[in-house]
């Protein structure tokens, strides 16, 4: 036995060698690519967003973001991300819980409408609410008559964002809960807990890195949302300009430097976001839960 | 606690998960609920809990009906499959997870669970891991995690569905004596799950055999296995040999041989099949009156304390099994090719309509 074993480990070990590495060479040449790809298509134009912001020197870049309408845009989006990002994280909770708790007819058909925002385009989305809730469309005649404005205003603006957001945070909880099961819900059951308990003490826990995670998804993607928006904001320079809108604006009007720098705020926040994914990744992945002190207290 | 299940019935879909299931569980035994998967047992385990409503029929505990009361209010303990412990939570909270939860008036004080916890820790070896987490913990030690937990709330009836399913072979066999103990410690009403026919054998005071959504056979492990009500149960709880043939009369005619077969004394010359265990063949040199088969060996294995003969009856390709101790089997030198005379021993005879 003992003179046949290793020959036969060997002859393993050859084939995996085999299977898993290649040449030095065609390693190199595939790390080289995907480098210069990233390199060249997200790196520089990075650089290029920050470089052409402060090409005009730093106060320069801070009189564009103080300019009036820019402090308008940027508190437009902070309101239209405060709003929509919290009532797609209770739709996502309670999608999520629904879906993978409950056995109900049309469940299918939930989840695929859930994922609807990210089949069609952003323009199209924005489109749907001006046939619903634009003059000519069913509801603007009675929205007008009742003086109630949605297009070309804050609440069009924020419906569409809801719109194009709604995947995130359910999509995600959807994958995980059901990675998770509902075994730990109906220990917790069978062990007296009610509905409440239940959420708040074992399904919360445990899906809340998977919440921050779609979280700030879905916050990146509120503030930087153009084509749903540009369709229902009217695009009024100070009132319905959010930040995507008002530096495609100033683009427009050739202000490079303003534009840029107003980008550069985007820009940033998708740096933040990387930041806070990474984290929260590498949160879900390690086995054992940290911070679970909250939890403790709260019994 | 008693507990007794009239009439209950339960689908999912087109599938009869539990169809009109009569039974009646005794009151501070150790109850295995076994079958094949897919025969309805976990379902049954669940209806019993409140997990699951059945369509039709009813529920008592000790002869209260609880068929509408709801899982909480039924003061079961259910140990889950896979255990479902509380990721998030370290042994200790896992355990006190149920007097926690309790509404402020129920609840017993900080210093009352730290005691009940500490004594079930104690009670299941498990005093050093308080402070872990489940994924710190190995297979056994996690069964027992979710024993204690189920445990801490002071349960009427213990449910706990394939306890051992996930462990390996050596673990199980030491953990299902430790649960046969601890059961005859805390004498408590256990309901469990199986499909692991041996398990229920070595456990269960009480053995319910399940198949297609009904129950085929409630006894002890000696009725059942000495006694099986129909042939499903006896191929069920292990190897068994069939031989073909006929009865008339109360005789059984198979071949070649005559047995008495008593509960068949009104049947007139029907096809019938009768049922041995291995154990129950005899093999022996010479034939002895017409008890005896003539058959050929074709393979002879010896495992540990036995041996298993492989052999063949005239004309017939169907191999048999026999199995007799390491010290027979050597005095009788058998060889394969030889010729020997089986003559089988505690042989159950069921008329084809039976089958």
């Amino acid at each position: 036995m003992e003179t046949v074993a290793p020959p036969a480990i060997s002859a393993r070990e050859l084939t995996r060698r085999n299977t898993l590495s290649e040449p030095a060479m065609v390693r190199w040449l595939l790390t080289g690519v995907a480098l210069l790809f990233l390199g060249l298509f997200l790196f520089l134009p990075l650089l290029a967003v920050f470089g052409q912001a402060l090409e005009k020197g730093f106060s320069a870049y801070l009189a564009a973001i103080k300019e009036p309408d820019s402090l308008a845009a940027i508190r437009l989006t902070l309101l239209v991300a405060a709003i929509s990002v919290p009532l797609n994280l209770i739709f996502g909770v309670a999608a999520g819980w629904a879906v993978t708790k409950f056995r109900f007819p049309g469940k299918n058909l939930l989840v695929t409408l859930i994922d609807l925002p990210f089949s069609v385009s952003p323009v199209v989305s924005g489109l749907i609410y001006v046939l619903v809730f634009g003059l000519q469309g069913w509801l603007g005649p009675w929205l007008y008559n009742h003086n109630i404005k949605i297009i070309f205003a804050v609440p069009g603006i924020i419906l569409a964002t809801i719109f194009v957001t709604f995947p995130f945070v359910a999509r995600e909880l959807i994958a995980l809960m059901q990675a998770q099961g509902s075994d730990e819900e109906e220990a917790a059951m069978v062990l007296g807990a009610n509905g409440f308990q239940i959420f708040w003490r074992v399904t919360f826990p445990n899906i809340r890195w998977g919440i921050i995670y779609g979280v700030i998804l879905c916050n990146a993607r509120a503030m930087g949302e153009f084509g749903a928006v540009s369709v229902v904001s009217g695009h009024i320079r100070g009132l319905t300009n959010t930040i995507p809108l008002h530096v495609e604006i100033l683009y427009n009007e050739y202000n490079f430097a303003a534009a840029f720098a107003v980008a550069s705020l985007l820009a940033l926040l998708a740096l933040v976001t990387l930041a806070v994914k990474s984290i929260v990744e590498w949160k879900m992945r390690s086995p054992r839960p940290a911070g679970r002190s909250a939890q403790c207290a709260s019994s | 606690m008693r507990i007794e299940l009239e009439n209950i019935s339960k689908r999912f879909g087109d599938f009869h998960a539990l169809n009109e299931i009569n039974l009646s569980i005794p009151s501070g035994g150790l109850t295995a609920l076994l079958g094949p998967s897919g025969s309805g047992k976990t379902t049954l385990l669940r209806v019993i809990a409140g997990l699951e409503n059945p369509e039709s029929g009813r529920i008592l505990f000790d002869g209260e009906d609880t068929t509408a009361s709801d899982v909480r209010e039924r003061r079961v303990g259910f140990v889950f499959q896979h255990y479902a412990l509380f990721r998030h939570m370290t042994v200790f909270e896992n355990v006190s997870f149920g007097l926690r939860v309790r509404p402020r008036e129920e609840r017993p004080s900080k210093k009352e669970i730290l005691e009940r916890v500490n004594d079930l820790l104690h009670l299941l070896q498990l005093e050093n891991f308080s402070d872990r987490y489940p994924v710190q913990l190995s297979g056994g030690q996690r069964q027992r995690v979710a024993l204690a937990r189920a445990l801490a709330v002071e349960p009427q009836v213990m449910l706990l569905d394939e306890p051992f399913g996930a462990l390996d072979a050596k673990i199980r066999l030491e953990l299902r004596r430790w649960l046969r103990r601890l059961h005859d410690k805390i004498n408590l009403t256990t309901v469990f799950v199986t499909h692991d026919q041996e398990e229920a054998l070595e456990v269960a005071d009480v053995i319910v055999i399940t198949n297609e959504g009904r129950i085929e056979q409630v006894g002890t492990p000696e009725q059942v296995y000495e006694a099986p009500a129909n042939p499903f149960v006896m191929d069920f709880l292990g190897h068994v040999n069939l031989f073909r043939g006929r009865v008339h009369s109360g005789l059984a005619y198979l071949e070649g041989i005559e047995l008495p077969a008593p509960e068949h004394h009104a049947a007139e010359d029907v096809p019938a099949v009768g049922y041995v265990r291995p154990h129950d063949l005899v093999l022996e040199r010479k034939a002895t009156g017409s008890g005896s088969i003539r058959a050929r060996v074709e393979r002879t294995q010896v495992v540990g304390s036995v041996a298993r003969v492989s052999l063949t009856i005239n004309g017939n390709h169907e191999t048999i099994e026999a199995e007799l101790t390491r010290d027979l089997f050597l005095k009788l030198a058998l060889v394969k090719g030889e010729i020997v005379y089986v003559r089988p021993r505690n042989v159950r005879v069921f008329a084809d309509d039976e089958i």
